[in-house]
């Protein structure tokens, strides 16, 4: 089997293999629509960022990576996990949490899905099991941890962490593989490598290229796909998922993609001189969006005119969301201390009785332990 | 309320308590290295293998950070770890997952998702325990929003406390002091809580408030007694928690006696002596009728040696002369 890594991609130039063959033609709209929904709706709010200035919290934009949250969103059901990296919007709707709701958070009003405590990169949405930080290399591990609890507790559900390659770098993730290895768990580990830490490349930061032979030595099934045809990262996703649901546990997948943006922000950090112009162009001649697009023209699924459709529907929801955000009140100040912790322990009050003794005897002989 | 007690030393109490809330209800889970050998833990997790199987008493790789996060991870699912450290100083492997995950979880959801997560820290003391086996950290902790900290001194707390905070809705740490693990005191049978915030005075008194936590508890009992048959009338309080901490009690006591003296098993700069005096004398400064006084460690780690533990370690006697100091001076 060939390797596909950066440098290999970089070599074909424009990809030519997606195909459609067996896909259905509802599922490849499905997967080209939340494309097109996720691309726009970041579009627009790296548009608006500056302009209004109103959404003052940083935001990592995902355009270029907008395969594997599409595929996701095909994928999971209600009940599943899904623990995403900083560059979480598609994520976020990948698990069916509101649009209106994400942009509200990070215009830090209180009708943000977490009230405007969060903002983009620490988003959550409990109801939908989805949630995301910052410091992303943890949230693997708490992925892990979730699949703990989904096989301790029998149910038929699955953990999915989405990272960067960058969260290999951290020693928790190999300890986080190795557990799930260990107990079989349900977890899918999705990591989207998109080369760069920021500025600084893989290459620079590990020995070693390939992440998928070194997840392998933990048991873990693991495989390396190009990241930006939708059609292939579904599947391989589908059958990740279906193996973690039924017992078969953990996969690592390694979707090799691009970030077309900032790292952070709706300007180009370009200027910084990290990564070759015809690196960035031979990446935007292989949009994931288009790869599929024009498979989708090809076979006559989709026609110019639901082309216009799905980007009006997109846009619709997009306003309206922007309108929802700016209309919202920003929150209120209530009490700290509710914010941090529970006024009430409703389990505790089932389970326990208060008693009360301070009585002890003191003049006991303070043994002293011997070794350890 | 009356209760049925028996004798159980601190580490069969918390045994006594685990037990209990695995029997309860079945989300409870215990993790941690050796949790499921003979020794458990000092004897605090004995016999759960047997009883709940190893899907509920789990060991675990030696990866701490982990296994916080696989806590974590357990909770968002319903269920409730208790975690347990041989020593503290290992779980600071576990500072990523209880700083930046655990700690604000609940913040950064907007209260939608909490995390029922409990961790036993235990702090080795004498017999060489040295610098990497002796870091009492209730301080660096209870620094910490979103996390609550107790600090057991008796049997009868570290059973309650344990159990408050595994039915409760919010991250604990309990730092157990392991020269403790084997005093006895009367335990109820029944499942009962020991509330957070809420001191305990052990003992009475109208001179000095000396305000003593974890195995500074039954020091400072045995130097009040000593005191008292030299006129010095101690009033000892301990918080038990100090996350959060119950300044009201505390001051009270102040208020009657015009001293304070605080007792604290960590270093001295920073420390939880300075928060608790601080907290004194920003309510009840003005009637205070001598300078306050802390007993704590020295600014140093702890030495291996027997000869320099006998230094680095407060005895009855610096308790007594720091009382007296408190006493004496105007």
């Amino acid at each position: 089997m060939e390797t596909i890594n950066h440098n290999s991609v970089l070599a074909s130039g424009r990809y030519k293999d997606l195909s459609l063959d067996n896909t259905n033609s509802d599922l490849a709209l499905q997967l080209y629509s939340f494309m097109v929904r996720l691309r726009r709706c970041e579009e627009a709010l790296a548009a608006e960022y500056h302009p209004a200035d109103e959404m003052r919290c940083p935001v990592h934009f995902c355009i270029g990576q907008e395969a594997a949250p599409a595929a996701l969103s095909a994928l999971l059901h209600h009940d599943d996990y899904l623990f995403s990296h900083h560059r979480s919007h598609g994520y976020y709707l990948a698990k069916s949490a509101p649009m209106a709701e994400m942009f509200a958070e990070i215009y830090g009003k209180n009708t943000g899905a977490n009230g405007g405590k969060a903002g983009s990169q620490d988003i959550s949405y409990p109801s939908e099991q989805f949630y995301s930080g910052a410091i992303l290399a943890g949230a693997v591990a708490i992925a892990v941890g979730a699949g703990l609890g989904l096989q301790l507790r029998q149910l038929p559900h699955v953990a999915v962490a989405g990272f960067g390659e960058s969260a290999t770098d951290e020693g928790i993730f190999w300890e986080s593989v190795n557990y799930a290895g260990l107990r079989k768990l349900p977890v899918v580990f999705v990591c989207e490598n998109n080369k760069y830490s920021v500025f600084s490349p893989q290459s620079k930061r590990q020995a070693g290229d390939s992440l998928c032979q070194r997840v392998a030595t933990f048991g873990v099934k693991s495989n390396t796909i190009f990241g930006n045809d939708v059609q292939k990262v579904h599947q391989s996703l589908s059958t990740a998922i279906a193996d973690a649901r039924n017992g078969d546990g953990p996969s690592f997948i390694e979707l090799v993609t691009y970030r077309w943006s900032a790292h952070y922000g709706p300007d180009s950090d370009d200027s910084v001189g990290y990564r070759p112009a015809e690196e960035i162009a031979n990446w935007k001649s292989n949009c994931p969006i288009l790869l599929l697009e024009s498979a989708l023209l090809n076979t006559g699924t989709l026609t110019a005119r639901l082309k216009l459709d799905i980007e009006a529907r997109a846009d619709r929801e997009i306003a309206s969301a922007f309108q929802f955000a700016k209309t919202s009140k920003p929150p209120d100040l209530s009490s700290w201390y509710a914010m941090n912790f529970s006024e009430h322990s409703p389990m505790a009050d089932k389970f326990l009785v208060d008693v009360d003794w301070g009585e002890f005897d003191a003049n006991q002989d303070s043994i002293l332990q011997k070794g350890y | 309320m009356l209760a049925r007690a028996t004798a159980l030393s601190y580490s069969q109490a918390i045994n006594q308590g685990l037990v209990q809330a695995m029997e309860m209800d079945a989300s409870v889970l215990l993790m941690g290295q050796l949790v499921d050998y003979k020794p458990g833990v000092f004897n605090t997790t004995s016999g759960l293998v047997e009883k709940f199987g190893r899907n509920r008493v789990l060991d675990f790789p030696v990866a701490e950070g982990a296994m916080t996060s696989a806590a974590i991870g357990a909770a968002i699912t319903g269920m409730r770890p208790v975690l347990v450290h041989h020593r503290l100083d290992f779980m600071l492997y576990s500072l990523d997952a209880i700083t930046n995950w655990l700690s604000l979880w609940r913040f950064k959801s907007d209260n939608k998702s909490n995390l029922p997560v409990v961790i036993r820290a235990i702090v080795g003391k004498g017999w060489g325990q040295g610098p990497q086996h002796s870091k009492s950290l209730h301080a660096w902790f209870s620094h910490l929003p979103g996390v609550k900290v107790a600090i057991p001194a008796t049997a009868f707390d570290a059973k309650g406390l344990l159990l408050e905070s595994i039915f409760g809705e919010d991250p604990v740490i309990i730092i157990e002091h392991r020269s403790l693990f084997d005093f006895t005191n009367p335990v109820p049978e029944i499942p009962y809580r020991v509330r957070f915030g809420s001191a305990c005075v052990r003992k009475n008194g109208s001179d000095v408030t000396l305000v003593a936590m974890g195995y500074m508890v039954p020091i400072a009992l045995r130097a009040a007694a000593k005191l008292k048959r030299e006129g010095i009338d101690v009033e000892v309080v301990d918080p038990r928690t100090l996350a959060p901490l119950d300044r009201d009690t505390i001051c009270t006591s102040v208020l009657k006696t015009g001293r304070l003296v605080v007792a604290d098993p960590g270093w001295r700069s920073f420390g939880a002596a300075a928060e608790i005096i601080t907290s004194v004398v920003e309510v009840v400064g003005n009637k205070l009728h001598s300078a306050p006084v802390r007993i704590t460690l020295p600014d140093s780690h702890t030495p291996m040696s027997m000869a320099l533990e006998d230094h680095y370690y407060p005895s009855e006697a610096d308790f007594c002369d720091a009382v007296a100091k408190a006493f004496y001076s105007k």
